[in-house]
């Protein structure tokens, strides 16, 4: 798997702007961290074990907030509830016959919106028996990448200034957005987009916990169905 | 904090995401990319993403909600203004962004 080309090219594609965005929030995380008396092995662990932001700042407030076990699982499966209909979507277009469940399992872990939109952006120019090793040279590399930077975030927190740290966190949700609007190709695409923006805005303060999720559900419906006679055509 | 109390929660942290992304494989095991239950997903993928982004622009938590709504919302415009403006490039919309996030956090 790793020798392979399909491989080489996904870890090329990380190489970029997609490992500059993640890996720049990730050093954030990581200087988060330090200043919030974690020890430079935690920010590792945080980082190798989750590898999905929201739900690693969640973990550490809840802890500085003195949650439990139980408080930090259910606080971390919200916020990062994204992730299941993200992975439903993508395992069937990078498997073929040949990916034993074992690996698909193993690869689920690289999945984060970074590796997703970018996986989505290239799928179709490579053959199907390619897909899945480049996947794991993309995501694997993104993962990598924000171990790394997490650690060096932790490490290097106290040569960056307080203005730079907040502007770093600004490019991950920047990238995400022109990423998102990449995609304003379709009507239901489009729909789904802006009417997920706005249900969450007008949710926020309705269902705060939960407004992403049921304005990325209804939102992502309302896209479909208004649209689903674009799908059959 | 002790240091067995954070190792529970990063233990925590890690099972609760890694059960959205085991479940989504278990629930992918029969879906085919040409049925429409997936094309439904994806919609509601892009619509999630979406709604995380108008969350953390507007409604930010941790270092970002140090900064003020207006110098984010600008910002915002400022990275879609040159995506659109000049050949659609990723890395120059985000960096411009994020280096205008910079000055204007500074300055107000």
């Amino acid at each position: 798997m790793f020798s392979s080309q399909a491989f080489k090219d996904g870890v090329k594609h990380a190489i970029g702007v997609p490992a500059l965005g993640l890996g720049s929030s990730m050093f954030v995380f990581g200087a988060y961290l330090h200043s919030s008396g974690f020890s430079i092995f935690h920010s590792f662990l945080s980082t190798f074990f989750t590898f999905a932001l929201p739900g690693q700042f969640v973990m550490a407030e809840t802890i500085l907030a003195g949650g439990t076990f139980l408080n930090i699982f259910l606080a971390v499966l919200l916020v990062n509830g994204r992730l299941y209909p993200m992975t439903v979507n993508l395992i069937p277009v990078i498997r073929s016959e040949n990916t034993s469940k074992l690996k698909q399992y193993l690869a689920a872990h690289f999945i984060a919106v970074t590796s997703w939109f970018n996986m989505f952006d290239v799928h179709h120019k490579l053959k199907q028996e390619d897909k899945f090793n480049y996947f794991v040279g993309l995501g694997g590399f993104l993962w990598a990448n924000s171990v790394v930077c997490t650690v060096l975030g932790y490490a290097f927190s106290n040569l960056v200034s307080h203005e730079i740290l907040i502007a770093m966190v600004f490019i991950n949700p920047m990238y995400f957005l022109i990423m998102t609007v990449s995609n304003l190709k379709e009507k239901k695409m489009i729909t789904s987009i802006i009417l997920g923006g706005i249900l969450s805005i007008v949710l926020h303060n309705i269902f705060s916990g939960w407004s992403v999720l049921i304005a990325g559900i209804s939102a992502g419906s309302l896209g479909y169905f208004i649209f689903k006679k674009e799908n059959n055509e | 904090m002790s240091n067995q109390l954070i190792y529970l929660s990063i233990i925590a942290a890690s099972l609760g995401t890694y059960f959205c992304r085991a479940f989504g494989v278990f629930s992918a095991k029969k879906l085919s990319v040409d049925s429409p239950i997936f094309l439904w997903i994806k919609c509601v993928s892009i619509g999630v993403i979406s709604a995380v982004i108008a969350r953390i622009v507007l409604f930010p938590a941790g270092l970002l909600s140090e900064s003020t709504s207006l110098n984010r919302i600008l910002c915002t415009l400022i990275a879609l203004t040159i995506y659109f403006s000049f050949k659609k490039n990723v890395l120059l919309a985000v960096l411009s962004s994020a280096f205008c996030f910079g000055i204007l956090n500074h300055f107000f």
